[in-house]
């Protein structure tokens, strides 16, 4: 492998052009996420954490690039797979499987046995195996997400990017998918870059934890090195939590002035 | 179990409704309380079973009803099927090109407003007195609403699917008919519905005003059934047009809505 980051952010600018104040979101973001990274951004809301996820996958128009082994992305594609918060985002027309096999087959990776095969592998993974064939409306939120996140397993795509997926899940679950995500981060060579406003998720799934304040500016960017899996009894838990709760505090302080 | 229960129960109010309705024909056909021209109007229901058989079994003039409804068919499905294709056409053309959606969008405003039998005496000046008039009629009939539907559809189709599209690549034609299409099926299956009715209404109106000699059909059997006092006659071939509704209705339009809509999950 060569020096060139997996995916490197110079000078990333957005702003909301039709809005009359010409609100800038992001300004002169710069930013490099290293192969097998577990990226977590905490920031408080209208920080742009969300908006520097979308530019990443391609879905807005930013000043500034955006490169993927050097390579740069401007279109939304699956080397940058997108799993949303919204548990809709799986086609209701389509069953389970066919809502993972459907990204494979446009892609062509693979005849129809491979990708079957690929995606009831995946669907294994995420523990949905037995509800291949059950259409999305007959599925829990919770669920529906990790047929989405299998839809980026079977992929195979380098960079998963998640919009606090869990955010409109109740605790219970939110902890399994943790776990779930934790496992699978863990045993696939993909790097995530996890968006989430909840300090506890960020230090349980980050390899990384970045803190995003005002116009995205980056007020903190510490790799969290504890053992894991990582639980509030972890030595150094309350320490960090303290930290990101700061540095969390000082953005909310500074995107009211 | 309490579902079945409610079904049966909904099933034999209709069926006891029917009967009552039929007790009370038969009863003003008999008593003749309507003076001379009550067999006219109130022929028994004897009467009209007997002309229902005759209907096609004899037919008029030689040509049994089956024929004017295989003719009435032949003209209604292909009207039905250019127009389900151009409103496919239009309203996925409409995705791509701004300039051409707003044309559009204003041309269904219009000619969806337009009865299609106000159009009839322009449509025989151009094609002259042929089968292709009626195609015109249904086209026109199924065209708008389903396009207008499509139209509809594809505007409210939740921002999540088409970026869950994009996301796995899908752009252009391919996002048109990965995504809006299927997420617009509610919407495309009450265009059906709707396209449906009017270009039946369409076809009987368009035939009763003129038959054509080379293609009879159902419209212009029961006009003739009309000119010859066949009275009898008449009533069969409205039980005829009811039952080809209802055929349609819940032999056709039913089980697409059921494999579709309802099976996803996505009824409106």
């Amino acid at each position: 492998m060569s020096d060139t980051p997996l995916l490197k952010i110079e000078h990333l600018t957005k702003s909301y052009r039709d809005s009359s104040s010409g609100i800038e979101v992001l300004r002169d973001l710069e930013l490099s996420v290293e192969a097998n990274e577990f990226l977590c951004i905490l920031g408080p809301s209208g920080c742009g954490k969300s908006t520097l996820l979308r530019c990443i996958a391609g879905f807005e128009e930013y000043e500034g690039s955006v490169k993927v082994n050097g390579r740069e992305e401007r279109e939304p594609g699956t080397d940058r797979f997108m799993v949303f918060q919204d548990f809709n985002q799986l086609f209701p027309w389509k069953t389970v499987l066919k809502n993972v096999t459907y990204p494979l087959s446009i892609n062509r990776k693979g005849d129809k046995d491979e990708i079957r095969r690929l995606a009831l592998e995946a669907l294994e993974k995420v523990g949905l195996g037995n509800f291949a064939n059950q259409y999305p409306h007959q599925l829990s939120g919770g669920m529906k997400q990790r047929v989405a996140i299998a839809k980026a397993l079977a992929l195979g795509s380098p960079i998963i990017l998640m919009d606090e997926p869990f955010a409109a899940l109740d605790a219970m679950t939110r902890s399994g998918l943790q776990k779930e995500v934790l496992r699978i981060s863990e045993s696939e060579k993909s790097t995530i870059i996890f968006i989430t406003h909840n300090i506890q998720e960020a230090v349980i799934l980050g390899t990384r934890i970045l803190v995003l304040g005002q116009h995205g500016q980056i007020l903190f960017d510490r790799k969290n090195e504890m053992e894991r899996p990582v639980t509030p009894a972890s030595p150094g838990y309350g320490e960090l939590w303290e930290q990101l709760h700061q540095a969390l505090y000082e953005g909310r302080l500074s995107s009211e002035l | 179990m309490k579902k079945k229960e409610s079904h049966l129960r909904s099933i034999l109010i209709r069926v006891v409704y029917v009967l009552c309705l039929m007790a009370i024909w038969e009863y003003v056909a008999r008593s003749g309380m309507l003076g001379p021209r009550s067999a006219l109007i109130f022929p028994s229901l004897e009467q009209i079973a007997a002309a229902f058989v005759k209907n096609f079994v004899r037919g008029y003039a030689g040509t049994s009803l089956w024929i004017y409804i295989i003719n009435s068919m032949k003209l209604l499905l292909t009207g039905l099927a250019i127009g389900i294709i151009l409103a496919f056409i239009f309203s996925g053309i409409s995705m791509v090109s701004y300039t051409f959606r707003k044309i559009f969008d204003f041309t269904v405003s219009i000619c969806d407003l337009l009865p299609g039998i106000a159009l009839l005496p322009v449509v025989i000046i151009i094609f002259g007195v042929r089968r292709e008039v009626i195609v015109f009629l249904v086209v026109h009939a199924v065209l708008w609403p389903m396009s207008r539907n499509m139209l509809d559809g594809f505007s409210s189709t939740p921002r999540i699917y088409v970026e869950a599209g994009r996301n796995m690549g899908l752009r252009g034609m391919r996002l048109i008919l990965g995504v809006y299409i299927p997420a617009a099926a509610s919407y495309i299956v009450s265009g059906l519905k709707s396209g449906w009715a009017r270009a039946w209404r369409g076809l009987i109106s368009a035939e009763m005003i003129f038959g054509i000699a080379s293609s009879p059909g159902i419209g212009l059997f029961i006009n003739q059934m009309r000119t010859n006092m066949n009275n009898a006659e008449m009533y069969a071939t409205l039980l005829v047009i009811i039952i080809i509704g209802v055929i349609v209705q819940y032999g056709i339009l039913r089980p697409i809505e059921i494999c579709t809509v309802r099976k996803w999950g996505m009824s409106k």
